[in-house]
């Protein structure tokens, strides 16, 4: 027990340090090339060309994949958590996809700026059915058959949904804007788009962070968990609304990106182990990095020769990365999927 | 003395009567084995004795009604341990036992030293302190079902409730289990298990509660309830008495 807290610490100092790390390379790549010093310079007094890049266009990106990153980490090993099983994630389970949904509808009509709050409100109202909907039908036993399926169902219809709205956008413009920004982007985002995504990000990590302890009771099922005390409805409605609120503000800003919540938790167990209060923390950190990776990964490898401006979307690679890496958990886990636990 | 009383409670599940007016009383120091055929109502009795469920009519504990304690105050006094010996995460037995101190803690709390000497007398109680750092699904059958047990005991509740506690272990397995469960009772708690082993329920508790269609059909010392014609009229079953040596035990000889 001792040493596994001790990883534990280990590992969380590990990752604030790449973490860091990864936040000085963000703010130096992209189309003007930054050296680290006028990087830190620039994000410190603001001056000159430098500090402009850095300060407005830079940080807030750079502080979005963070906290985006985050949130998702989180959201998978809370998910994770409260149905017992390591392939729960936001996006097997329709989240993004019903928050698109909800968003580009706001998007595609005009009935809101990109950084209006009813963005982020229909992106969580989306999430918030969806989720809702996958918790109530996976009820006490929480079967992972059941789940996946309702999973699937939620994110089909979710697909339906988004593609309707493509299929009715009033102008053609109108479709392609959805269609672009379906494919998730931290590109150009500005400080507006933080501060309408914050408040809804911090209040997710505390709802989903809070039930840490009945995660770990209900590794023994829900009635003993609920013999020692736990309050299921409470823990769930915690969990679901926790989610809700953070995937509907971060795809609300950032477009449909998945998976972080499924490959974030399955690295930090390998260092802190299956406990899943032990996981949420270290997976909200592994995630920051990841998406903090990724978004910079999407800068360094140019989309077109032709055009270099156009940069790879950051929901196309964390899906091209995060699904083969699904599929080798689905190989791995096979005799848990075929026999479903009670 | 009493210590968990129930005065003819319904339960019902999706509308249907599962339980019908029944009454069971638990005493401090005595074990007392539930027994009926499939489909009695004995898992759902126990549910409603444990707080998980609503019944209709009073359950007290030590006097109080079961519905007026918070969850954790009710955790504390009642340890439930449910079918089936579930770990859905490979954590370490130790982690698992100590998760019988989950109502002792507040949210903020660390484990402390009654946690710590709590869930080491449970381990050593079912002898699981040779494996108390391994992960809980690398175990077999056997040891599962003492972790499992261990980690109920290591609430240290006065009132101990097993749902087939012995099911799916091999015999010597039986054994150790019910001998750790009249232990329990012998160290003052009010232990009730469900048994389907009717010889061993006859060895080991003190008392035996019979259930039929929802109704608790007997509740006597356990070599007066478990009759010849009461398991032909309840079970459906010709058994003979057996003595192995400690009285006479019922075996099922074939089904009538």
């Amino acid at each position: 027990m001792i040493s596994s807290r001790r990883s534990e610490w280990g590992l969380a100092f590990a990752l604030a340090a790449l973490i860091a790390l990864l936040a000085i390379v963000s703010l130096m790549s992209g189309a003007a090339s930054i050296s680290p010093r006028q990087a830190l310079a620039g994000l410190f007094d603001g001056q000159g060309a430098e500090g402009i890049i850095v300060r407005d266009i830079r940080l807030p990106r750079t502080l979005l994949a963070m906290m985006i990153g985050a949130t998702f980490g989180l959201s998978g090993a809370a998910l994770q958590g409260l149905l017992r099983n390591p392939l729960a994630e936001p996006a097997l389970f329709g989240a993004p996809q019903a928050a698109s949904v909800g968003a580009s509808f706001m998007i595609a009509y005009g009935f809101a700026g990109a950084t209006s709050f009813a963005v982020p409100l229909a992106g969580i109202l989306g999430a918030l059915i969806s989720v809702g909907g996958l918790v109530a039908i996976a009820g006490r036993r929480a079967s992972l058959t059941v789940t996946l399926l309702a999973g699937l169902a939620f994110a089909s219809f979710a697909g339906a949904g988004t593609a309707l709205i493509l299929n009715l956008a009033p102008t053609p413009y109108a479709a392609l804007e959805v269609a672009f920004w379906l494919l998730g982007s931290l590109e150009d985002r500005s400080i507006d788009h933080l501060l309408i995504a914050v408040p809804f990000l911090a209040a997710s990590w505390v709802l989903l962070a809070i039930p840490a302890r009945s995660y770990r009771a209900l590794t023994l099922g829900e009635d003993a968990a609920a013999s020692l005390g736990v309050d299921l409805n409470r823990t769930r409605l915690m969990v679901v609304i926790g989610t809700a609120l953070g995937v509907g503000a971060a795809v609300a800003v950032a477009g449909s990106i998945g998976f972080i919540g499924l490959v974030a938790p399955h690295l930090v167990r390998r260092f802190v182990g299956s406990d899943p209060a032990r996981v949420c923390f270290p997976a909200a950190l592994m995630g920051a990095a990841l998406l903090t990776a990724a978004d910079i990964a999407v800068r360094l490898i140019p989309a077109n020769p032709n055009a270099t401006a156009i940069e790879l979307k950051l929901g196309v690679v964390t899906a091209l990365i995060g699904v083969p890496f699904f599929l080798a958990m689905i190989f791995r886990e096979r005799r848990l999927l075929e026999g479903s636990p009670s | 003395m009493s210590v968990l009383q129930a005065d003819a409670i319904n339960v019902r599940l999706s509308g249907t009567l599962i339980v019908e007016r029944a009454s069971l009383t638990l005493n401090a120091g005595e074990f007392v084995a539930l027994v009926g055929p499939n489909g009695a109502g004995k898992t759902t009795l126990v549910r409603a004795l444990a707080g998980l469920i609503p019944a209709e009519g009073r359950i007290a504990l030590d006097g109080s009604p079961l519905e007026t304690l918070s969850p954790a105050a009710r955790a504390r006094r009642i340890a439930y341990l449910p079918q089936g010996n579930v770990f859905h995460w490979p954590l370490a037995v130790a982690n698992v036992v100590g998760l019988g101190r989950y109502p002792h803690g507040d949210p903020f709390a660390r484990t402390n030293d009654a946690d710590r000497a709590a869930v080491a007398r449970a381990l050593a109680a079912t002898a699981t302190e040779g494996f108390a750092a391994r992960p809980v699904t690398s175990l077999s059958g056997g040891e599962r079902a003492r972790v499992a047990l261990a980690r109920a005991l290591a609430t240290e509740a006065s009132v101990l409730l097993a749902d087939e506690p012995t099911v799916s272990l091999d015999p010597r397995h039986q054994l150790v289990v019910m001998g750790l469960l009249r232990d329990a009772a012998r160290a003052g708690g009010a232990v009730l298990a469900v048994v389907h082993d009717l010889a061993l329920a006859a060895r080991f508790a003190d008392r035996v509660a019979i259930m039929d269609r929802g109704r608790i059909v007997t509740d006597a010392p356990s070599h007066q309830a478990l009759s010849v014609e009461r398991l032909a009229a309840i079970f459906g079953i010709e058994a003979a008495m057996v003595d192995a040596g400690d009285g006479p035990v019922p075996l099922a000889r074939r089904p009538l």
